[in-house]
């Protein structure tokens, strides 16, 4: 058969223009709803007015990168840390500004180290997402649009009241019985509180301890004022407390009440925030430097020498920051990095840092959906020029092109196991790039198998919306998906065997409800009306697709069974993470032996494929927004854009019901005839 | 022309075995048991997951009515899927190993029915002779018992004149969970010498301090009142009122609380009882001896690294040491120890061992090996005697001429 004439014969079609424009029509409903779902979950985009901007240099930023960061139970890159705490905040892992007449972005990293060395810059840029401002512009928050992003010079003159308001909802109520208004207000608090968590962090380095009336006889007042000085000098100090407090009847002195308040200050802002201090005991845990002064100054810990040798080398450092791309900061900024790195690779930690940093820089997936698209578009033109030289080219570029973006894909993951030291898939966002790899990985072989062509232009279409739908899961989620499994998830030989063969049961299951809505489609727009040969193909397709599902879902199912028998001692407990794969095992099965009992023809099996990608849907992800079962680690919030799915699968239901229609229609037609 | 020839009617014996048998039954059964495992997830989100498998999944469960958060039905009646897996599995039997064409072709689907029937069967074992419970352990200190997660009875025992107890007289749960808020139930145990009337049952309460105008029954200054059940079954206290009663007359009456952790003492005929409504307790044939246990998180987080109890098991004068982890339990004498909880109150290290006696424990697993080979190696062939015809069928006729 000439591939090139598959799509042959329209012409012999009763209601073509009809049946074209019933396609666009649904089509144009289908793309619609995911455009909608799409932005309806991310605010506009609006380039800030930042005053007096300089930009941090590329070697600062560079340095910066590497530096250890303790987060989510493991040690990171710096600029990891960043990506999320900004994706955390901002909804996004850059964003624009507009400074000087120039607009530039703003990388995670960059807005960091403006947050812990230029807090006054960081102060006017929009990092706050707000899907809702209308909660909080009462309160005198400013805001432009109700779907905004605020800066904190926004949310100052109503700080105080969204403080005390969040404070409120927190203590009056079990936080899992708040209203969604009030959840999100706590949320917000929050952020607000984290954010200054990391501008206050170095405020002691910048500020110093600002004591006016200097007693006679310190000679040197510069160190006089720093913070370092006071820790380093506590014992003393709190014995003076109690001698002047003895003196004057429990009375602290004025000068040295207001010494200590300063201390009080900065300790409470230093107990959170950045843990890139390594413990100087055997301690696993980073801790914030307020904590860590906590500890001395109630005599749990003994390390005076070295916590004061940090708080001098950071209140020389942040100085330096005044003039950002100087030499002496980079310096003395390279220098801090370099210890901070040779302390924490002393306690075997960190040493994945290069290779983390390495596959954020790559950008793997990114590239794979570029390729993936460019792919898809290439296989488009390729359906319209069929014949000749250029179709032969066409194909080519087509499946190299493929071929990259699949490397890429596969690579990545691949970079990404490595860093984490554990099979690729152990959470939600991990299973979203394994499933489009399976999904174009198989298309890719069936094309191999069968040449048809139609099974590449659905793989790059598959490759591109997985990808994309990984990026809108990352920064909708905002969380560091590399951090480490839970106990019970901490099985290398599990994960490797039930989630990958459960998440390729996924992808089969997307796989053959996406070629069934290629077919109705098809047979709705009347193309493939005479070709049988191509009809059967695209079926049986179809249905080796579902064998496939079943096979894996089964087998991924039963293991995950004989997991949960190792873990919590039953093979079986009707949980929704559970019942959500058995949910495909019988659809699958329900095909199966529909078709056997002559209850399922073509049409029917395509339908049943397209409910089939509801049902995948509802497994891998809806189950997870029920929030009950012994799953918990998987529990997701929000997620409600999965209704759009289920919506454009509905309509891909009714465009295969009216082409079915059609079809019986002009078959009767025929007939009598 | 083939010549047209009448077939013997079918025996009666054989038409209700081809129905039986058929592949009707089978996809009437999936889609029964599709829409069942549908609708006993999303109403877990609204009633829990204890009281969705009650009712849906549990082999007392005959039909079950569908409903949403409000109550509301939602869709027509269902058969229990206890009932709907049990027409399944006779349908595969007869159908799937009996009926099926025999040879070298079906060989993979007779195996893999022979499978999934076999762990279908495993399924019936363990939901009719499972048992399971809890037993939470200080490090140091034995154990030779578990607890039920879910099930409460009443214990009551009399002290010796040392302040001992004695072994303890025991109403079932099965009694006691049968009982509406308004029942009476009164039961007279052998050896003692009162009766209990046990009154105002509820499975989910909380025992307060009696206030004023309290409309509830108030004894000792407590009251029981109903609270609005828990999704997590275990979280849900049982409660209720007992009178101790002699001769139809009422001697004392008392407020047992399942959370309440110590007994509640009254005295009959000058000895001293005490009486109280634990969690079911089921008696090992073994001790259990925590030796260490050990718990950790992740640094800065309260996310579970690790958890590993080194434990020491006695039995009949015999002990064997164990070391009990996440995804390892110990396996001995029909019974698996799993670590299911960890926690360090006051510096006191403890383990809670899920304990389960489940004779089929390890047939799934075997059922799966087998299946997953037989249905592999099945839509290999089939994979590949479709791709080969597939490429005799894409020749164009004339290469197929020549």
């Amino acid at each position: 058969m000439n591939n090139s004439s598959q799509l042959s014969t329209p012409d012999a079609t009763p209601n073509l223009g009809v049946r074209w424009a019933l396609v666009i029509i649904f089509l144009l409903i289908q793309f619609a709803v995911i455009i909608y779902a799409i932005k309806g979950s991310v605010p506009e985009s609006e380039v800030r007015k930042v005053s007096g901007y300089q930009p941090w240099s590329e070697e600062v930023v560079a340095v910066a990168e590497k530096i250890p960061v303790q987060d989510g139970g493991r040690v990171k890159p710096f600029s990891t840390f960043a990506r999320f705490e900004l994706l955390r905040l901002h909804g996004a892992v850059s964003m624009k500004i507009e400074s000087g007449g120039e607009t530039r972005k703003i990388t995670p990293t960059e807005w960091l180290l403006d947050c812990l060395f230029r807090p006054e810059l960081a102060d006017q840029l929009p990092v706050f997402r707000m899907d809702n401002t209308d909660l909080i512009v009462g309160m005198g928050v400013k805001a432009r649009d109700r779907r905004d992003r605020l800066s904190f010079e926004d949310v100052s003159p109503g700080y105080d009241k969204l403080m005390a308001r969040g404070k409120e909802l927190t203590e009056q109520s079990d936080s899992r019985k708040l209203k969604p208004n009030e959840k999100q207000i706590t949320e917000f608090a929050q952020q607000v509180l984290n954010y200054q968590a990391l501008t206050s962090a170095l405020d002691f380095a910048r500020n110093g301890m600002q004591i006016e009336n200097i007693p006679e006889g310190i000679t040197n007042t510069e160190e006089f004022q720093t913070f370092s000085y006071w820790v380093e000098a506590f014992p003393q100090v709190r014995e003076a407390v109690r001698n002047a407090a003895a003196l004057n009847d429990g009375e602290i002195p004025e000068e040295l009440r207001g010494t200590l308040f300063r201390m009080e200050e900065y300790i409470a802002k230093t107990r959170f925030g950045l843990n890139w201090i390594p413990p100087y005991d055997d301690s696993k845990e980073w801790r914030p430097l307020g904590r860590t002064i906590t500890e001395l100054i109630e005599g749990a810990s003994n390390h005076w020498e070295p916590t004061v040798a940090d708080l001098k080398r950071l209140e020389e450092l942040v100085p330096l920051a005044d003039e950002p791309n100087s030499e002496a900061f980079l310096k003395s900024f390279t220098e801090w990095q370099e210890d901070l790195t040779k302390r924490s690779e002393a306690r075997d930690l960190g040493k994945g840092i290069p290779g983390e940093i390495s596959y954020y820089k790559k950008r793997y997936f990114q590239k794979a959906l570029g390729y993936f698209i460019f792919a898809f578009v290439i296989s488009m033109i390729g359906w319209i020029v069929t014949e000749g030289t250029a179709a032969k080219w066409i194909q080519r570029g087509t499946a190299f092109v493929f071929v990259v973006a699949v490397l890429y894909l596969v690579v990545g993951i691949f970079h990404r196991s490595y860093v984490m030291g554990r099979p690729p898939v152990g959470n939600l966002y991990d299973t979203i790039p394994f499933i489009t790899a399976g999904a174009v990985v198989v298309l890719g072989i069936a094309e191999l198998i069968t040449r048809r062509r139609l099974l590449l232009s659905l793989a790059t279409s598959l490759g591109a919306a997985g990808l994309f739908l990984a990026f809108r899961f990352e920064y909708g989620d905002a969380k560091d998906h590399m951090d480490p499994l839970v106990a019970v998830l901490n099985s290398n030989y599990w994960l490797a065997t039930h989630v990958v063969t459960v998440v390729l049961g996924y992808s089969g299951g997307l796989v053959a409800c996406f070629l069934s809505q290629v077919y109705v489609h098809l047979r709705l727009a009347g193309v493939i009306e005479k070709n049988k040969s191509f009809q059967r193909f695209v079926t049986r397709a179809a249905y080796g697709i579902v064998c496939f599902t079943l096979f894996f879902s089964l087998v991924g199912t039963v293991l995950g069974g004989i997991w949960a028998n190792d873990s919590w001692g039953r093979f079986w407990g009707w949980d929704p993470k559970e019942n959500g794969a058995l949910l495909i095992v019988l659809w699958s099965l329900i095909i199966l032996h529909a078709r056997l009992a002559g209850w399922m023809k073509d049409w029917g099996i395509h339908l049943a494929c397209i409910f089939g990608g509801m049902i995948v849907a509802f497994s891998w992800w809806h189950v997870n927004m029920l929030e009950v079962g012994l799953h918990s680690y998987g529990f997701i919030k929000g997620g409600e854009v999965i209704w759009f799915f289920y919506l454009a699968e509905v309509i891909a239901l009714v465009v295969g019901s009216i082409a079915y229609l059609l079809y019986r229609k002009e078959k009767a037609a025929r007939k009598t005839s | 022309m083939s010549k047209l020839t009448s077939k013997p009617p079918k025996s009666f014996g054989r038409r209700v075995f081809d129905i039986l048998s058929g592949y009707e039954i089978a996809v009437v059964s999936f889609t029964l048991l599709f829409l069942l495992t549908f609708f006993g997830t999303i109403e877990q989100s609204w009633i829990g997951l204890y009281a969705a498998i009650e009712k849906y999944f549990n082999i007392d469960s005959f039909f079950v009515i569908p409903r949403n958060a409000a109550e509301k039905v939602i869709f027509f009646p269902l058969p229990g899927a206890y009932w709907v897996i049990v027409v399944l599995s006779l349908n595969m039997f007869l159908g799937g190993i009996i009926r099926i064409r025999k040879g070298w072709k079906k060989a993979g689907v007779l195996v893999t029915h022979f499978s999934i029937l076999f762990m279908l069967i495993a399924g019936a074992v363990s939901s009719l002779y499972k048992r399971e419970g809890l037993m939470t352990v200080f490090q140091g200190e034995k154990s030779d018992y578990a607890q039920s997660y879910t099930d409460s009875t009443i214990e009551v025992f009399a002290y010796d004149e040392n302040g001992d107890r004695k072994p303890p007289l025991i109403v079932p749960n099965h009694q006691l969970r049968a009982l509406l808020p308004t029942d009476t139930l009164t039961v007279a145990l052998e050896e003692l010498p009162f009766d209990l009337k046990i009154s105002n049952y509820l499975g989910s309460s909380e025992m307060a301090l009696g206030s004023e105008g309290e409309t509830a029954k108030v004894i000792d200054g407590f009251v029981l009142r109903e609270v609005e059940p828990e999704k997590e079954e275990e979280m849900n206290m049982d409660g209720c009122y007992v009178s101790v009663m002699k001769d139809g007359e009422e001697l004392q009456e008392l407020l047992l609380w399942t959370a309440n952790p110590n007994p509640v003492s009254f005295v009959v005929e000058g000895v001293r009882y005490g009486i109280h409504l634990p969690r079911q307790v089921w008696p090992m044939p073994f001790e259990v001896e925590l030796n260490k246990s050990v718990g950790e998180y992740y640094p800065g987080t309260r996310k579970a690294s690790w958890f590993q109890s080194d434990v020491t098991k006695v039995a009949e004068g015999y002990s064997e040491d164990y070391e009990i982890i996440m995804n390892h339990p110990m396996r001995h004498g029909g019974y698996t120890i799993y670590q299911a909880r960890w926690d360090e109150p006051e510096g006191r290290p403890f383990s809670g061992f899920a304990v389960v006696k489940n004779p089929s424990d390890k047939w799934p697993e075997y059922a799966l090996y087998v299946a997953a080979i037989a249905m592999g190696v099945h839509f290999l062939v089939m994979l590949f005697r479709h791709a080969s015809r597939g490429r005799s069928h894409s020749k164009s006729p004339a290469e197929s001429a020549s």
